[in-house]
């Protein structure tokens, strides 16, 4: 049973361009547009386009998570907050201290350069070649992850809801308006 | 699709979120950078977990999606509270705690 028999179709092959060429571009916009609801906008598109991809690795239920919380959720509340904030910059890109920070995108850039040359240099070992959907019955679907999430991570899966609690917590805590005639 | 393209647009959307923390002065930007980094993360789970065929990769893209919330709340909640004290969104302007 090899995995990387399986030949990619036509169809599969664009899908993939025009999602990928979505969340490159997406993201691109993102760093790089000066009003930050456009940036907020981009990066809707980014997630969107996400999503398209999770759904063609047949990873089902996280597609329709990563619409559900970050599309919907934490978009609607970077919105919120830009509401609030909302100070135009006038250079996207400051100039003070630009010369180290620019190094150190061009060294990051070398490092991920090096990791992409050894990925696609190494693309014909299994791992890497795979392609075909797994021979796993209901992968990626509702039932199966969230069977594994009530098994056999039942202790991390209560642990991210406290993880989610205290964050509510915090988050209410930092931005509550503390008057001055009460002592609490 | 074979995985390693999978991997490649990965490697390029983190490195996208890099660039945006590195660059980037608004803090508000600088989080949606790190939100783009950890989506880049959940796609390289996504992608050896089918290539492995095993869901724990699934499991743990779920984590990293309740992480990023949790991230962007606590994140957001303190640029609220920045702003409202310091009238900016700017870090360089956000600097009393600086050696």
């Amino acid at each position: 049973m090899n995995p990387a028999a399986h030949s990619t179709t036509v169809a599969e092959t664009i899908a993939f361009a025009i999602l990928s060429a979505g969340v490159l571009a997406g993201g691109l916009m993102t760093i790089t547009r000066r009003n930050p609801v456009s940036a907020v906008m981009s990066l809707v598109l980014t997630f969107g386009a996400l999503a398209g991809l999770f759904a063609t690795l047949s990873a089902h239920f996280l597609a329709v998570l990563q619409i559900l919380v970050y599309a919907g959720a934490i978009m609607v509340l970077f919105v919120f907050v830009v509401m609030m904030v909302n100070r135009e910059e006038s250079t996207p890109i400051a100039r003070q201290g630009l010369v180290a920070r620019a190094a150190g995108v061009l060294a990051a850039g070398y490092v991920f350069y090096r990791v992409a040359w050894l990925v696609g240099h190494e693309r014909s070992m299994p791992l890497l070649a795979a392609s075909a959907t797994p021979p796993v019955k209901d992968f990626g679907t509702v039932s199966s992850v969230g069977t594994l999430l009530f098994s056999d991570f039942l202790f991390p899966f209560e642990a991210i809801s406290l993880l989610l609690l205290v964050a509510v917590i915090g988050g209410v805590m930092l931005t509550r308006h503390v008057r001055e005639d009460r002592s609490f | 699709m074979p995985s390693y393209a999978y991997i490649l647009v990965s490697l390029a959307l983190f490195f996208l979120g890099t660039a945006g923390v590195l660059l980037r002065r608004n803090v508000l930007i600088v989080l949606m950078s790190v939100e783009l980094q950890l989506a880049a993360g959940t796609l390289a789970l996504l992608t050896f977990s089918r290539a492995l065929g095993d869901q724990k990769g699934h499991v743990f893209a779920f984590f990293v999606m309740a992480l990023a919330a949790a991230e962007a709340a606590v994140g957001l909640a303190i640029v609220v509270s920045v702003f409202r004290t310091r009238r900016t969104a700017n870090l360089d302007e956000v600097n009393s705690l600086k050696g």
